[in-house]
């Protein structure tokens, strides 16, 4: 870690905005020029649900909804201290990043990290993940992700701003519990959500992801 | 519930490595307690070749374990983090081991060293081989991997060491001492003491279907079926190797052992534990996505 962050950067995502188009998704994949199999922001598609008998009908009782997740850029990042060369650091303003030039592309970190952040480039032979657009922060601008949302779901901001703004969670199913890293992330949950905790639901369409 | 799974198949160099590192480990400890026992002259029995053919083993490890990384040229940038991962660990433990080997080989082949000093070395080895095989086991312990994290993932790795080490050496013994037969019993009180525990292990904490092991969510993607199929290659390899092994004896465990059930029955172990470790990988799978 590059001394004691000054501040922690954090994304705000409105799950009960989000339709899923994946404007996120593309606009980060073509800011990065990312290789094909990776993306460094993924919209995970959760949806459950049953037939449920209505009167003599039987009726389908489903739900769906979408989680738009990248690198949380967590408080206590378990990739971090998991990395055999110290490639991965956090700068003054929270941003986890990756020395390309440090990174032997062991892919550890992508054993450890629950939320997926961490993706191995076969072409470029070592791990990438978000970088919270940091040339366009150090410039003022926001993330591509951000500016790309049609839908205003996506924010960024100091995490403390946002949470103080938002309140919300960042435990959303499928996601781990924030005691494993600490992310830097507010979710405002879809109405779904807590039927996800408590039915059966899954993340469907693997292969978009 | 992640995209992402360690392939069983992608993770052969891993496979490799670990295994190889506990059998030079294990091999290691078996001549350095027959070496440290009362009444035997420290290296009296030893070839010129024994310590340089561990120091082989080990180095082939390393060697499979490049091909897991995606720029194996950087590889030596992987000991910058020793204070915090364990991986970096890893490799500074085998260093440390490979290195105290290499003097043992030096000192050996010179006739050089006083008995006190051998003994001294093969000791301070023995701990840095068991701090090789625990960081080891420490690094795959992530909270993140719940089936890794248990008990199962260090009681395996030592045991792979257990099993294989002393019948290795059993098997080579040509290489590593002068008088055949050498350690013949102590080789089969130890592995058929592995086998016991493994098998006891593979009960109680196989994740996913072990009595203690890990039951959740988090190993459905990887069908049960295939979990017992690996355990069923497994066990098969176990009983085959005690077979060799008992036949190898002739059912006395004191006299010399049959050199070619000794190999078979070797075989049959390191069998054993390939499937045992193609499982460990296979049914990596984080919480989270």
């Amino acid at each position: 870690m590059s001394g004691q962050a000054v501040r922690q950067y954090g994304f705000y995502f409105d799950s009960s905005l989000c339709s899923g188009c994946k404007a996120c998704q593309g606009a980060c994949k073509d800011k990065n020029d990312l290789a094909v199999g990776v993306l460094w922001r993924r919209v995970y598609e959760i949806a459950g649900g049953r037939w449920k008998k209505n009167g003599n009908v039987w009726v389908p009782d489903i739900f769906a909804y979408f989680l738009s997740m990248a690198c949380h850029h967590c408080e206590n990042p378990v990739c971090l201290p998991s990395c055999p060369t110290k490639a991965i650091f956090k700068r003054m303003d929270g941003v986890v990043l990756i020395d390309t030039f440090a990174c032997i592309g062991c892919r550890y970190c992508e054993w450890a990290c629950p939320y997926g952040a961490m993706q191995f480039d076969e072409r470029k032979r070592w791990v990438t993940k978000c970088d919270f657009c940091a040339d366009y922060l150090d410039e003022g601008k926001p993330p591509a992700c951000v500016s790309a949302c049609p839908m205003r779901a996506l924010e960024f901001g100091d995490i403390s701003d946002l949470r103080k703004k938002y309140g919300g969670t960042s435990e959303v199913f499928p996601l781990p519990e924030a005691k494993t890293c600490e992310p830097a992330l507010v979710i405002k949950p879809h109405r779904s959500a807590a039927r996800a905790t408590k039915e059966t639901a899954e993340v469907e369409n693997w292969e978009e992801i | 519930m992640s995209r992402f799974r360690a392939s069983a198949a992608k993770e052969w160099p891993l496979v490799g490595f670990t295994l190889l590192s506990q059998i030079a480990v294990g091999a290691f400890w078996t001549i350095a307690a027959g070496l440290l026992l009362p009444g035997r002259g420290p290296a009296i029995h030893l070839t010129v070749r024994a310590f340089p053919a561990l120091i082989a083993v080990l180095i082939l490890a390393a060697a499979l374990s490049l091909f897991h990384l995606g720029r194996p040229h950087r590889a030596v940038f992987a000991l910058n983090n020793w204070r915090r991962s364990w991986l970096s660990r890893e490799i500074v433990f085998e260093l440390i081991f490979l290195l105290l080997l290499a003097l043992l080989a030096i000192l050996r082949w010179r006739k050089a060293g006083s008995p006190e000093l051998i003994q001294g070395i093969l000791i301070v080895s023995a701990v840095a081989g068991f701090a090789f095989l625990f960081s080891m086991s420490r690094l795959y312990m992530l909270n993140t991997v719940p089936a890794w994290r248990g008990l199962n993932t260090p009681l395996s790795f030592f045991l792979s060491a257990l099993l294989l080490g002393p019948l290795f050496v059993a098997v080579a013994r040509r290489i590593f001492f002068q008088t055949p037969g050498f350690f013949g019993p102590a080789a089969v009180i130890a592995s058929l003491s592995a086998v016991l525990l493994i098998v006891l292990i593979a009960i109680l904490f196989t994740p996913g279907i072990g009595f203690l092991g890990v039951k959740n969510a988090t190993l459905a993607e990887y069908p049960v079926s295939r979990v017992y199929l690996f355990l069923l290659f497994r066990f098969a390899f176990l009983a085959a190797a005690v077979l060799g092994i008992v036949l190898a004896a002739k059912g006395r465990f004191g006299g010399p052992l049959n050199g070619t059930w000794l190999t078979v029955a070797f075989l049959n172990a390191l069998g054993s534990e390939i499937s045992g470790r193609f499982l460990f990988y296979a049914i990596y799978n984080r919480v989270g996505v």
